[in-house]
């Protein structure tokens, strides 16, 4: 009788696909809306991503995440390298810096400077550019950091200073080695582009070495952010944060306790994060009530015949199995078709238009958890009118 | 419509006719008689069982045993076709899909439709869609068969045939017919005709002979 059940799903063919697709859409909906967010929430942790070698991120007691940073005395990388455990420990600094254009525009770049003798915290350079050049004077490497548009520069000499006011509506390229700006009126030299990772919110990067951010920023009391640290072999990451914290008395995260920081920041402190689960929110009860109504209404207008059923001398077990294989059928391909989808215009998304799309592990999961749930809980509903169903209704006079 | 002093025998063996007036109480006394529906009061026995003392898994376990079933709207599943919906009584007793298959193709033959086994209804004709319904209603040797207006959609022609096919087929020394009807044109078909008005059985025609109740 399940197959019977199945055939009957089948049968009615305009009702089954618009049942498919509803079910399809709010599963892509669902898994869609997750991925974004875990593609956002990647690229929010995207600095202590791109540096797979650091094992432990060592910073100020009142840093939460990687978003909202502030600096820590330089004697804290001694302090860090004299701990036990500690393989190497590096300076790396944050800011943020305004640079101008030749044409006169400033865009604001997060300024990330390194070590530079082992330039640990430098991503790859492209075009197969040394990373030797960051040792020269001025020198930076620049990234989009998920932005477009924000690194370019005026093609034409024409449109360069020193000849005159900003000249910002000449046509443009974007910024290659040999390139100019200005921070803070000191000349910086772009010595090429870096393979760094898209950031939330988006912002262009500028990589250079600590020397070279000396020069160029304003004098600060203190320069460093970060000090990062790689442990000692047979020394866990999370063991060596704790021993550092309490030589040091300052706060050190193992790598992966900072991408969680992170996380955790965000959810509770950015609006864009808030709209964003409002939106994901909204589609997934849409979707999911949508859902719930088609695979009733299914049931309901199949009520005639498992009143024939019934009178033939199916029992209540048998059409309440009947029901619940249709819907968990309707439940699975929906959601089955509708990851699929996910996972094809994601990738697209992601690769073609550089969207913050990730789809973690748990996501599909939970979507398909949820679409089954609901499917399981219209079937239990339209269940009822089955189980109330009169077998007299199928006598003419009745 | 409430039954009043209904008194009716159905004997094995016979096709018995259940006529009257609309709203006079045939589909109401059919429903009783094929525990499809509960009566306040009297006393009912079908093939030796009192539905009354049944639960509802045993009302549907002895439907599915021994009532077949033919409907005015013929109430074919869609989806399946002539085979699949014939073998649908097998499906609900338990008996496996390929044996259920090949009894509905015994019964799809002996109502002449052998060669549109796996046509859907909506491919065919009212007198073949009931004619498939005839066929799910035998499939499972039944000892009742309850038909509800079975000739009611079906033109003159058709109708005859289908009733020849009901005497033909489905009459049979060990199986009772019971045919609600007020189509008088297969009157003639009946071995008794049991006339209601205003929920009683105000006479019964045996061969012929007529008896009026008081």
């Amino acid at each position: 009788m399940l197959r019977v059940a199945v055939r009957m799903l089948l049968g009615d063919r305009a009702k089954y696909v618009g049942l498919l697709f509803g079910i399809s859409f709010t599963s892509f909906l669902v898994t869609y809306a997750g991925s974004y967010l875990a593609g956002f929430m990647t690229r929010g942790f995207a600095l202590v991503a791109e540096n797979p070698s650091i094992d432990v991120w060592v910073m100020d007691p009142a840093i939460e995440s990687t978003q909202l940073t502030t600096d820590i005395p330089d004697s804290a990388l001694s302090r860090v390298r004299s701990v036990k455990g500690v393989r190497y420990a590096m300076p790396l600094a944050l800011t943020t810096v305004n640079a101008r254009f030749p044409n006169g525009r400033f865009q604001s770049f997060q300024l990330i400077a390194v070590d530079e003798a082992s330039l640990c915290g430098l991503p790859p350079l492209r075009d197969g550019v040394s990373p030797a050049v960051m040792r020269t004077p001025d020198a930076v490497v620049v990234d989009p950091g998920g932005t477009s548009g924000k690194l370019q520069t005026p093609s034409l000499a024409a449109d360069q200073w020193p000849y005159g006011p900003p000249r910002l509506s000449g046509p443009t390229r974007s910024l290659q080695a040999g390139d100019e700006l200005r921070v803070n009126e000191h000349r910086v030299v772009v010595r090429g582009r870096v393979e760094a990772l898209p950031r939330y919110p988006p912002e262009p990067l500028m990589y250079t070495t600590l020397a070279n951010a000396t020069r160029m920023l304003p004098p600060r009391p203190h320069l460093l952010t970060f000090v990062v640290a790689r442990a000692a072999p047979g020394v866990s990451p999370r063991k060596l944060a704790r021993r550092i914290e309490a030589q040091t008395g300052l706060k050190a995260r193992s790598s992966d306790d900072f991408k969680r920081d992170t996380v955790d920041w965000l959810f509770v402190n950015s609006e864009d994060v808030g709209d964003i689960g409002s939106m994901v929110s909204i589609a997934m009860l849409v979707g999911l009530g949508m859902t719930g109504v088609l695979l009733y209404m299914f049931t309901t207008d199949s009520l005639k015949q498992y009143a024939v059923l019934k009178a033939m001398g199916a029992d209540s077990r048998l059409l309440l199995t009947m029901v619940f294989v249709q819907s968990g059928l309707c439940a699975l391909l929906g959601t089955g078709l509708g990851l699929g989808m996910c996972a094809v215009v994601g990738q697209i998304a992601m690769v073609e238009f550089d969207f913050p799309f990730r789809m973690m592990w748990f996501t599909p999961l939970i979507a398909a958890m949820l679409v089954i749930f609901v499917a399981l809980v219209a079937a239990a509903v339209s269940a009822r009118p089955v189980l109330k169903l009169e077998p007299g209704v199928v006598f003419a006079g009745r | 419509m409430a039954l009043r002093g209904v008194d009716l025998d159905v004997r094995y063996g016979e096709l018995l006719m259940i006529v009257g007036p609309s709203g006079c109480g045939k589909t109401t006394l059919v429903s009783v008689i094929a525990g499809v529906l509960d009566r306040d009061g009297g006393h009912c026995e079908v093939l030796g069982r009192d539905f009354q003392q049944m639960d509802e898994k045993a009302r549907a376990r002895f439907r599915r045993g021994s009532l077949g079933f033919v409907f005015q709207l013929f109430n074919l599943l869609p989806a399946l076709n002539a085979i699949e919906n014939v073998s649908v009584p097998l499906l609900i007793a338990g008996v496996d899909r390929e044996q259920a298959e090949r009894r509905a193709e015994e019964a799809l033959r002996a109502v002449d439709l052998g060669e549109r086994l796996r046509a859907l209804p909506a491919t065919l004709s009212g007198g073949q869609q009931q004619r498939i319904a005839v066929a799910r209603a035998l499939v499972h040797h039944p000892s009742l068969i309850v038909c509800d207006e079975p000739t009611s959609n079906l033109d003159h022609v058709t109708g005859q045939m289908l009733m020849d096919l009901l005497r033909g087929v489905a009459r049979s020394p060990d199986r009772a017919l019971v045919v609600v009807t007020h189509d008088p044109r297969i009157f003639g078909f009946a071995d008794r005709i049991a006339r209601m008005d205003d929920g009683r059985i105000v006479e019964v025609v045996d061969g012929g002979q007529t008896e009026t109740r008081p």
